[in-house]
């Protein structure tokens, strides 16, 4: 029985037992992409799956009002997707006992246990070489050249907020953003405005962050968020041994 | 003399800076009530904490055009609020860092303790500033300045 198999089996008897009303997961839409999908029935679990392609961080769902309300909840998960989890939790934004996780990783599925027991499995993170060696190539250059690789970065921005609507972290009922009296970052999708704006979605969920990547891959302009992101996250393993997500007793980085 | 095209104003750097109001903005006092001169490139901001201090107002102060921004407060363990300088040094660590990587670099972005007793620091570091503010030049690639 392949992985997949048994994720939808494991998805069908928490269903039919009652244990949860719905199983956060991934499905295959029209186009072959790979959707989130929101299975309350046998019919819809019956189409889960996954594979490297799901990229969506489904931890995003869980601070969203309208589907927390639907607990009990089970969730595909990766090993990013359950810090995510450990940081709404530790936030007071998730009642970590009303998650049932189903774990996935390259090395396949694990059947479906508690949040507590998903969070104690978690293994310290290995951040991509690849970032790390473009942030040194970054940082070997003056700051004015910095400057200048951003700005042609940032400009390509539209604001259309879709690396915030995939971010677990960015839960704010109303986001600094649209916060208009005073209005500290504007809006307009250009220059200041561009640059405020992704200075303080990097800021706000620094040492919160968990670097799934879910923003990079939602960004239709294809700005390298995940730049910003594993910088500050590489920054504050160095400075405070901080790793977002991986105990849900630690204090906040930034209270 | 008198300004013109041949001989323009030498660069004066403008520098905003953020200060706590039980510390370091009476040392600043400090330094005014005992006399000591300072140069009077620095717009100075007085908030009750340096944990009031979001990072937004930093931004606000390079999209207006600031050279450099200077933030300071009481020492660590002399906080009127007991934490809230604490509070600020992780949120600055933290910023500085991110500023850095996106073109704002150390010698735009100070950061200081200085206690109410300290007016004769305050005067010595605003100079300080000043002086690697004017020999760092007008912030032509300032990222976050406002365009028309």
């Amino acid at each position: 029985m392949s992985f997949v198999e048994a994720l939808r089996r494991d998805a069908a008897s928490l269903l039919t037992q009652g244990r949860v009303r719905l199983v956060l997961g991934y499905r295959i839409a029209g186009n072959g992409r790979r959707v989130p999908a929101m299975a309350t029935s046998l019919a819809a679990a019956e189409k889960l799956v996954y594979d490297e392609q799901c990229k969506a961080n489904l931890a995003a769902y869980l601070s969203k009002p309208h589907i927390a309300r639907r607990t009990p909840v089970a969730i595909v998960a990766t090993p990013q997707v359950v810090r995510a989890l450990v940081v709404l939790a530790a936030e007071s934004q998730l009642n970590g006992e009303q998650v049932i996780v189903l774990p996935v990783s390259a090395a396949g599925y694990s059947g479906p246990i508690d949040l507590k027991s998903a969070a104690a499995a978690l293994a310290k993170p290995d951040r991509d070489a690849g970032i790390l060696a473009k942030l040194k190539e970054l940082m070997a250059m003056p700051p004015a050249e910095r400057s200048k690789f951003w700005a042609g970065q940032f400009a390509r921005c539209t604001r259309c907020y879709a690396c915030r609507a995939n971010c677990p972290a960015c839960y704010c009922r109303q986001c600094i953003v649209e916060k208009n009296q005073p209005q500290w970052i504007s809006t307009a999708a250009r220059g200041h405005g561009n640059f405020a704006w992704q200075m303080i979605r990097a800021f706000h969920t620094t040492g919160r962050c968990v670097e799934c990547g879910a923003c990079e891959a939602a960004c239709p302009a294809g700005i390298p968020l995940m730049l910003l992101n594993v910088y500050l996250a590489d920054e504050a393993a160095r400075e405070f041994g901080y790793e977002a997500g991986l105990d849900p007793a630690a204090e906040p980085l930034i209270g | 003399m008198i300004e013109s095209a041949d001989n323009p104003a030498p660069f004066e750097p403008r520098i905003t800076a953020f200060v706590c109001t039980w510390c370091t903005y009476a040392g600043a006092d400090l330094a005014g009530t005992s006399r000591l001169a300072y140069p009077p490139n620095v717009r100075i901001v007085k908030l009750p904490c340096t944990g009031r201090i979001n990072p937004l107002f930093i931004l606000k102060a390079f999209e207006g055009g600031a050279d450099a921004v200077l933030v300071s407060g009481c020492h660590p363990g002399d906080c009127h609020y007991t934490s809230g300088n604490y509070h600020a040094r992780r949120r600055w660590a933290m910023f500085r860092k991110l500023m850095d990587l996106a073109g704002i670099g150390e010698d735009r972005l100070f950061f200081s303790w200085i206690s109410a007793a300290e007016g004769g620091k305050f005067a010595s570091l605003i100079g300080q500033v000043t002086e690697q503010a004017r020999s760092a030049g007008p912030f032509a690639a300032n990222p976050a300045r406002r365009q028309p």
